[in-house]
């Protein structure tokens, strides 16, 4: 049988392999990264894309939930300072109407009505951020004003209807407004603004007409309830979106832990396979320096 | 009946045989590093024997000159198999730097610098962010500066997918002018086998011709003809011909609409030599097809996400109230008119920032409908039927498997062209140790046959004195 007489040059070829392989391994074992190119593990790279766009999206999520909390949290506490204004009127209202007070008590709790008025129509005039909570879409506008020029006074609502939402990574719809009108200006019985106005109109004069004042005080009252309920809407946003926020954040632990076992070089693994490669190294070597130094023809030994 | 003359005769034709046999073993072991070099074996020849009276004798030998050990199919075979080795080869150091555009992002802060997928999830988040409060401005600049982003790495990839493709091209003309020189040597090879040995192995000159050939083949995809008279022409893969027998036709290189072309005569051959095989066909495969694949996935991706973004900013209602129009659209990407180019002449137009449309037609500044919708873009099948982010997953692993795909090829064709060297290099190549054995086997036979001169001589003498040991010694 012949012999390729080159054999040692192929020896070579296996001795470059050997260290193209140490190379690959020491560049994981420094980088800490398995896949250092694409064609490495074409799978994993494109698979990588998904998982790294998902842990992204819920990255920012959690981020925009702790803004949009804090702006819930302002309406919710809002609304809170409005029912604690609003059953001050009401025990002001009752007092008035029990008829043991003289004119200008009477008118007296018209002022403090009155200026428990201003008080909640600054608070439904509140901006976070330099925006209206309460004006809808028309975040730039002062959604309540009132004009004097009538009595009853008449509280307008300057916003409009539209109700934001916001949309978590998996689809669900937050709603994360509800529109002034909505909670102040609610028909019939339910209007904040149209049962002070009234009250204030009642008692300004200093003499009661009883029956009228003690309508409009009902009215107020269930108004307050009716505000009361639209407070509930936001807590439930504020319950919704710290929920999503604590879903998504454990959802991107997973992800995470999913991407860094994808991408990330099992050290142990890379270094037994490195001690692996080195010993091959050394062995091809050896052999190299064996066939070399033994001047591998017979013409060594002709005399 | 044989003489003593016609011994003197014999061993002296036997000396002169000895000695051309050695300088052949010679010859053979200054040659043992020689690239291409075939190593030749001494032909013996019996001479004619003499009949007398019915009786033959015997006439020595002759040696009538050395015969290269070659297997033509053999050769033929590993230049075949270095066509396709070097053909992929080429390709693959081409993918290499290819992929070398659109690395694996690790995660980590600095690997997503310049990182396409990560980009495109940045965008649409910072419309997702913008719902909480679309007045706000730096929100909004988030938008911009997140499109921006984007578009610049976009342009950048597709500027440097056609820069590859322009150094792809200037490589493969470089590679004709090596292809022209050595079909010039092969053509003059031929006409000076057919003329000194157009019945046999030429020998020294069918060394030459086949190391020509084989770097040639290196080179380019051709096929063999053999003709007659030990000659040869040369074709592309395809059937183009580039030698017939003396003359060769030369490869030349041009630009056509940018690209570079190939032509043989006035006849456009790149698409036939891309196919073909060879150094040649590597680069012009990664050229015409690796690279405008590549370059057409981020056109779709650009041009989807610049159309769909800007149409539905172009609806809505931005922070001064206004809405886009034909005459002033609000356009965050310069709008692509077509696939082609789109990448590379992605970029945001849009200065100021109010200019985001966050909120639906006809609705206030705090509206987010508008920035809800763009944001819901990031999981609608907008860019060839995906999502962007499963587009560009798709693209990459695409891309991934293509480099794997040939490197696996490869690693293939190089085995089985190592394999095939083994085998001619076992057979042609100058085994020192069978030198060695040649070169003793000759000594003795040569140290013999003096020998049987020398006792010849003294057999002469005595015939010559008679047996009188006097005047001849």
């Amino acid at each position: 049988m012949r012999v390729d007489p080159t054999y040692v040059s192929n020896l070579v070829g296996s001795l470059d392999q050997a260290q193209a392989n140490e190379q690959q391994l020491t560049a994981e074992l420094s980088s800490g990264v398995s896949i250092t190119s694409l064609g490495q593990n074409p799978v994993a790279a494109g698979e990588n894309v998904l998982l790294l766009n998902q842990i992204q999206q819920d990255d920012s999520f959690t981020q925009t939930s702790s803004l949009v909390t804090g702006q819930l949290q302002v309406a919710d506490s809002t609304l809170g300072s409005v029912v604690s204004q609003l059953t001050q009127a009401i025990s002001l209202a009752t007092s008035a109407n029990n008829g043991t007070m003289n004119a200008s008590n009477v008118e007296s709790v018209a002022n403090q009505i009155s200026g428990i008025l201003d008080e909640v129509q600054s608070l439904a005039n509140t901006s976070y951020q330099g925006q209206y909570i309460f004006g809808g879409g028309q975040t730039s506008t002062t959604p309540f004003t009132t004009s004097t020029a009538t009595s009853p006074s008449v509280t307008t609502y300057n916003g409009d209807q539209d109700v934001n939402y916001l949309q978590t990574p998996n689809g669900q719809k937050i709603q994360l407004n509800v529109p002034g009108s909505q909670i102040f200006l609610g028909t019939g019985t339910n209007s904040v603004f149209g049962a002070l106005n009234a009250l204030v109109a009642d008692y300004s004069s200093g003499t009661v007409n009883t029956a009228q004042a003690v309508g409009d005080t009902q009215a107020l009252n269930t108004a307050l309830n009716f505000v009361s309920q639209q407070r509930v809407s936001i807590d439930n946003s504020i319950t919704q979106v710290t929920a999503a926020s604590d879903a998504i954040t454990s959802d991107q632990t997973q992800l995470i832990t999913a991407q860094t076992n994808l991408m990330q070089a099992n050290v142990a693994q890379v270094s037994t396979q490195l001690s692996l490669a080195e010993t091959q190294q050394t062995a091809l070597e050896d052999v190299i320096a064996q066939l070399d130094s033994s001047s591998n023809s017979l013409f060594s030994k002709l005399q | 009946m044989g003489t003593i003359n016609s011994a003197f005769s014999l061993i002296s034709g036997a000396l002169e045989a000895d000695q051309s046999a050695l300088s052949i073993v010679a010859n053979n072991v200054a040659n043992a590093n020689t690239p291409g070099y075939t190593q030749e074996r001494p032909n013996w020849q019996e001479n004619q024997p003499l009949e007398i009276n019915g009786v033959s004798y015997g006439q020595g030998v002759t040696e009538t000159g050395a015969t290269s050990l070659r297997d033509s199919v053999l050769v033929t075979r590993l230049d075949q198999q270095q066509q396709l080795a070097s053909a992929s080869s080429a390709r693959l150091t081409a993918l290499d730097s290819l992929q070398a555009l659109f690395p694996p992002d690790s995660g980590s802060a600095s690997a997503k610098a310049g990182d396409i997928g990560s980009d495109i999830t940045t965008f649409f988040s910072s419309f997702a962010s913008l719902e909480a409060n679309p007045s706000d401005a730096s929100l909004r600049e988030e938008v911009l500066s997140s499109a921006t982003t984007l578009a610049g790495d976009i342009s950048n990839a597709a500027a440097s997918l056609n820069d590859q493709s322009a150094g792809l091209g200037q490589e493969a003309a470089g590679v004709t002018s090596q292809v022209n020189s050595l079909t010039t040597a092969i053509a003059q090879l031929n006409q000076q086998i057919q003329t000194t040995s157009p019945s046999a192995d030429g020998g020294t000159l069918e060394d030459q011709r086949n190391q020509d050939i084989s770097q040639l083949s290196q080179l380019v995809g051709i096929n063999q003809i053999k003709t007659e008279n030990n000659g040869l022409s040369i074709t592309t893969t395809s059937g183009q011909l580039l030698v017939s027998e003396g003359t060769s036709f030369q490869l030349s290189s041009g630009l056509v609409n940018g690209a570079t072309h190939f032509f043989l005569g006035n006849s456009d051959i790149t698409s036939q030599l891309a196919t073909g095989g060879g150094q040649l066909g590597g680069y012009l495969t990664a050229a015409t097809q690796d690279i405008p694949s590549a370059m057409a996935t981020l056109d779709q991706l650009a041009y989807s996400i610049s159309t769909s973004v800007n149409a539905l900013n172009n609806a809505g209602t931005d922070l001064n109230g206004a809405t886009g129009s034909a005459a002033s659209p609000l356009y965050v990407f310069n709008e692509p008119l077509q696939v082609a180019g789109s990448a590379q002449a992605m970029a945001v137009i849009m200065t100021n920032p109010d200019q985001i449309a966050a909120a639906g037609a006809g609705l206030g500044p705090g509206d987010n409908s508008n920035a809800l919708a763009m944001a819901n873009l990031a999981n609608q099948a907008i860019a060839g039927g995906a999502t962007p982010t499963d587009y560009y997953s798709n693209f990459v692993s695409t891309l991934g498997a293509t480099v794997s795909g040939v490197q696996a090829e490869n690693m293939a064709q190089n085995a089985s062209v190592s394999q095939l060297q083994t085998q001619n290099n076992a057979l042609s190549s100058v085994n020192l140790n069978d030198e060695a054995a040649a070169m003793s086997t000759l000594q003795t036979s040569y140290q013999a046959a003096s020998q049987v001169f020398n006792i010849l001589n003294t057999i002469m003498t005595s015939a010559l004195n008679l047996g009188v040991q006097t005047t001849v010694s």
